[in-house]
């Protein structure tokens, strides 16, 4: 705690919070004011005397329901659920193993291997785009959520690895040798001793890959073209951009709706991402 | 769905004169049946959100439905913001799987000439049927020796204005600035009285090409000559226009402009902000659409006090560029009959007339014949825009309107000069810099 | 037990003895390899072989549709001419060392802050992550339109406050563009930092401090000598993975500005997508990307040197 006297813990923490959540989540209290407000209302420039930024005396549900009923919404929600929870359980499956065998066990190239997976993080998405596009249709998956899903891991399996290597790392190496002497196979050791402990990681490594996937805009854009298939990023902003009329109110409707789900979880699992972390600081 | 012998479908559809007078889709109704294609064939349609929500609305309701009657096909139209379209092209033909035919703006069907499906039986019936084409639309969607899209429409582009404002300096309806020097004396006065123009100068594929171009040719300047291979943008008359553009921005320009899409200054008109602006009709079309939106500051529907004039005249005359738009036949379709059966059908007359009459003006058919539809009697506001496409001139000028002019457009080589120069650069640099690029792209 | 038992030890002889496989698998570097499989073929499959294609992409003068010739360096020479491209570089390193250092510096505030007890912390915790959890496509069209010139709320703020008298162009000003985009991904940084800070925050034991503070060390002097060196490994980690993803940047831009006005604000990857799927130029697009790389390449190995030597201190 702030020692010292009231007026400390106000100006020294107090007021600085305050502004931080303000500054942080008034854009949300914004979408939240545009998507009930009326057209006629939204239309109005700022120098007009009754522009009323911080409320609406009309709220309208108008445009929620024409998010909801006029355009692809909820299909594009399903869609980048399940392209993002796809992706994460593919990231999360090669990262622990890649993880695991990068930090715990002795081989001639781990080192270089190690580096290489780091190095691909580097590599910017507007190079490989085109030659995606190639590959893409060569396995024909163009236009279908599958190419989301297989080239989402290429830049969540890097960072997965990383966290869950920092993970292992402060994992002591003897409850895996007293598990080998109990008589359990190495991967045997690796399945049931070492990764249950490692569990806070994987869930901290899983929200962290499903943020992204939700998240992506470029390959979703160029790989998909049937409004059906398309996530909520890619749909919203293509479908709800009409040539001269951005639809504002529906815009921030589908913004809203299409975060608020994903904070949800996140405050349920906001502290195994804490400590999730913490653990790979350790290491 | 009984089979027909190919050959009598091809002698009731195929270019005869029948066809000629009556159009594909009374040919197909004479059969009283759908022509079989093998299976329900599905068609990918790839169009920009329309400015007048009207038509989109048309396409999916009642055209969607009629081809599927008429022609067997299953058609599917994806809309996206105009400005998306070319990096859906590339992907798909990149990936050699997307949209079946894509709706090019401007002169992007130059872009990839060996990516689309020769459409010259089409297109050539089409004219035919229908009075010629537009040269402007000829020019983007021909590769002087065939067809690789077929012309669809093409947005005229006109000033809207205030017609009260304007008449309180002194421009009584219909009388209008004649000249750049008289229109920019009318903006200084009305910016002076918080009521600037307003004008897009930024990477937006309508606005800022149609104002940028039409303005150079005005004053003289031109990109190449005639052989399509000199460049010679860095003359003095481009420097002029440059010059003038700065002061005519600070003098008459809502300065916003430099960061507004295609649909800021319709915005701004509608909110009004700004008191004239180059547009298509969607201003006009979307205050008449809601006229207890958007009202004047005197709670007058707002449509009442809008009127069209052409841009004005600069020392080499008087220009516009309208956005022409084609239909493009990817080549990597499988069987291209389809798609050229639905271009044939969407583009005489019978089903395209539902679709220029919900587009109420906004867009002139790419052949001549809609000159003289019904729908100009209707509003004498429309009327400049009738004859909108006759206009003859496109970007490249004067050389062919091919690759390279495609090129020169698709980076914002023109408006960036002015950009350029409104932000600081000197006039001779801007210029000079502007040459340079489109120098560099033609070699 | 003595290491050597564990290899005589009969259970594990007679596990290991069941099936050839698990044999095999005992192999350190056989259950590496195993193990490693997946994750070489998918990046290899779907990173390694389009980076090389992209490679090759960039010395050609491929075009859309059009499979192109070799031209070795002439679009990496064309790039050093080009003026947009020199914009983009240096937007690019001013827009990622700005941010870097405002969102370390709010972020770090805004944890120190948060490791404090008080009602509704783990609310709080939760909450300030929402800009960072939100798709960026999305909160970046909220900040356009509070950016928009004629309907801007912020404008109006201020104006009501009576510190402006003219509207800020904010979005159409070249200087202020990059300013609004600076302003925007700061604003979706520092929960990130703050929450990945604050993990770290919580690791250092609390008897550290207080030790320090019976000594007689004031609270920025335990915050310097103490808290801040063990907190410099997670630092440096978290500042290299926002640098490459900022470096990288594509939607923010792509959404609030589109790389205008007149290229005040393109970067790297907006440059690379106009240039390469936007007009079509594939082969140029490609140098651009490409030439990205090196730089980032530098950066990120002169960061791990770094971490390197924190971590051994």
């Amino acid at each position: 705690m702030i020692e010292g006297a009231k007026w400390r813990r106000w100006i020294f923490f107090y007021i600085p919070l305050s502004a931080f959540i303000f500054t942080l989540l008034f854009p949300f209290y914004w979408m939240l004011v545009t998507a009930v407000r009326p057209d006629s209302e939204l239309y109005r420039p700022w120098s007009a005397p009754n522009y009323t930024p911080f409320w609406t005396a009309h709220p309208t549900l108008d445009h929620i329901r024409y998010l909801l009923q006029e355009t692809l919404f909820s299909t594009w929600m399903l869609n980048t659920l399940f392209i993002s929870i796809a992706a994460t359980l593919i990231s999360l499956f090669c990262g622990l193993l890649a993880g695991y065998a990068l930090s715990r066990l002795k081989f001639r190239f781990a080192g270089m291997l190690g580096t290489a997976i780091f190095i691909t993080y580097l590599v910017p998405q507007t190079l490989l785009f085109i030659p995606l596009a190639d590959i893409i249709r060569n396995f024909r998956l163009g236009d279908s959520p599958w190419a989301l899903i297989l080239t989402y891991p290429t830049f969540l399996i890097p960072f997965c690895t990383w966290l869950l290597m920092g993970y292992f790392k402060a994992i002591p190496r003897e409850l895996e040798e007293c598990a080998r002497i109990d008589g359990a196979a190495r991967w045997q050791a690796m399945l049931y001793i070492i990764f249950p402990i490692a569990v806070p990681g994987i869930l901290s490594a899983g929200i962290f890959a499903f943020t992204l996937s939700w998240n992506e805009f470029i390959y979703a854009l160029v790989f998909l073209s049937s409004p059906e298939e398309k996530t909520v990023s890619v749909g919203v902003t293509s479908e709800l951009i009409r040539g001269d009329v951005f639809y504002w109110g529906s815009l921030m409707a589908g913004a809203l709706l299409g975060s608020i789900p994903v904070a949800f979880v996140y405050s349920f699992f906001v502290e195994y991402y804490v400590a999730g972390l913490t653990g790979a600081v350790k290491g | 769905m009984a089979r027909i012998s190919r050959r009598k479908l091809l002698k009731l559809s195929g270019g005869g004169a029948v066809v000629a007078r009556t159009g594909g889709i009374a040919s197909i109704l004479a059969l009283k049946q759908a022509p079989a294609f093998a299976q329900a064939t599905t068609l990918h349609w790839l169009r920009w959100n329309d400015f007048v929500p009207a038509s989109d609305t048309v396409l999916q309701k009642e055209i969607v439905p009629e081809c599927e009657k008429a022609l067997g096909v299953k058609l599917s139209i994806e809309m996206i913001n105009g400005n998306d379209i070319q990096a859906r092209t590339t992907s798909a033909i990149q990936s050699g799987s997307g949209p079946d035919i894509i709706c090019a703006l401007n002169n992007w069907p130059q872009l990839y000439p060996e990516s689309v499906a020769d459409v010259s039986d089409v297109a050539d019936e089409i004219g035919k049927a229908q009075g010629g084409f537009y040269e402007e639309s000829r020019v983007v969607a021909n590769d002087g020796k065939k067809w690789i899209a077929v012309p669809w429409c093409v947005l005229g582009a006109q000033l809207a204005y205030r017609k009260s404002w304007l008449a309180e300096i002194g421009y009584e309806a219909p009388k209008f600035a004649q000249t750049w020097e008289e229109y920019r004396e009318a903006g200084k006065k009305l910016k002076a009285k918080g009521r600037p123009f307003g004008q897009a100068v930024s990477h937006s594929f309508g606005d800022p090409p149609t104002y940028a171009y039409p303005y150079l040719w005005s004053w003289g300047g031109k990109e190449v000559e005639a052989d399509g291979k000199t460049v010679v943008l860095n003359s003095k008359a481009t420097v002029d226009s440059v010059n003038f553009a700065v002061g005519f921005w600070k003098d008459a320009y809502d300065e916003g402009g430099l960061a507004w899409d295609d649909s800021s200054n319709n915005r701004a008109f509608l909110a009004g902000t700004i008191s004239s602006t180059l547009n298509g009709a969607s201003i006009y079309l979307e205050a008449k659409r809601k006229p207890d939106v958007y009202l004047t500051e005197n709670g007058t529907p707002l449509w009442q006090d809008i009127l069209h004039a052409p841009l004005p005249k600069g020392a080499d005359g008087q220009f516009g560029y309208h956005l022409p738009m084609s239909n493009m036949l990817m080549k990597y379709v499988k069987d291209p009959k389809p798609g050229k059966e639905f271009l044939r059908w969407i583009t005489s007359k019978p089903v395209y007339q539902a679709w220029f009459d919900s587009q109420q003006g906004y867009s002139v058919g790419a052949t001549t014949i809609w000159e003289k539809d019904k729908l100009w009697d209707k509003d004498p506001v429309m009327l400049p825009f009738r004859t909108a496409a006759r206009a003859g001139r496109f970007p490249g000028y004067a050389g062919p309107a091919d690759r390279h002019a495609a090129e020169v457009l698709s980076k914002y080589i023109i408006v960036d000069m002015t950009a350029k120069a409104i932000q600081g650069m000197p006039a001779q640099d801007a210029a000079k810099w502007a040459h340079e690029e489109v120098t560099r792209i033609h070699a | 037990m003595a290491a050597s038992d564990i290899a005589t030890s009969d259970t594990y002889k007679s596990a290991v003895r069941r099936w050839p496989i698990t044999r095999l698998l005992e192999d350190e570097r056989w259950l590496a390899f195993v193990l490693l499989l997946p994750t070489m073929v998918l990046l290899g499959l779907f990173i390694a072989y389009p980076f090389v294609k992209g490679v090759e992409l960039s010395v050609t003068d491929a075009k859309v549709g059009v499979p192109g010739r070799f031209v070795g360096m002439q679009n990496f020479a064309a790039l050093l001419d080009d003026s947009i491209f020199r914009v983009a570089v240096w937007n690019t390193i001013v827009y990622t060392a700005v941010t870097t250092v405002f969102k370390l510096a709010l972020g770090l505030w805004l944890a120190l802050l948060l490791n404090r007890n008080f009602k509704g912390k783990a609310f709080t915790r939760a909450f300030i992550l929402l800009p960072f959890i939100i798709p960026t496509v999305l909160s970046t069209f909220a900040w356009k339109w509070m950016f928009d010139p004629t309907f801007s709320v912020i404008n109006w703020t201020l104006f009501r406050l009576g510190l402006i008298s003219t509207r800020i162009n904010w979005l159409g000003d070249p200087s202020l563009a990059l300013i609004s985009v600076i302003i925007v991904n700061i604003w979706r940084g520092v929960p990130f930092y703050a929450i990945s800070l604050l993990a770290g925050l919580q690791t250092i034991n609390p008897e550290l401090q207080d030790a320090a503070a019976i000594d007689g060390a004031r609270p920025w002097q335990r915050f310097w000598y103490v808290t801040w060196p063990l907190l410099l490994p997670v630092t440096m980690v978290v500042v290299l993975f926002s640098v490459i993803q900022t470096f990288a940047d594509f939607q923010l831009v792509y959404v609030l500005t589109g790389g205008g006005p007149a290229n005040a604000t393109q970067l790297f990857a907006t440059y690379a997508y106009q240039v390469g799927v936007g007009t079509g130029l594939l082969s140029q697009g490609a140098a651009i990307s490409l030439a990205m790389f090196p730089v980032l390449l530098v950066v990120v190995i002169v960061q791990l040197l770094y971490i390197r030597r924190v971590e051994t201190l």
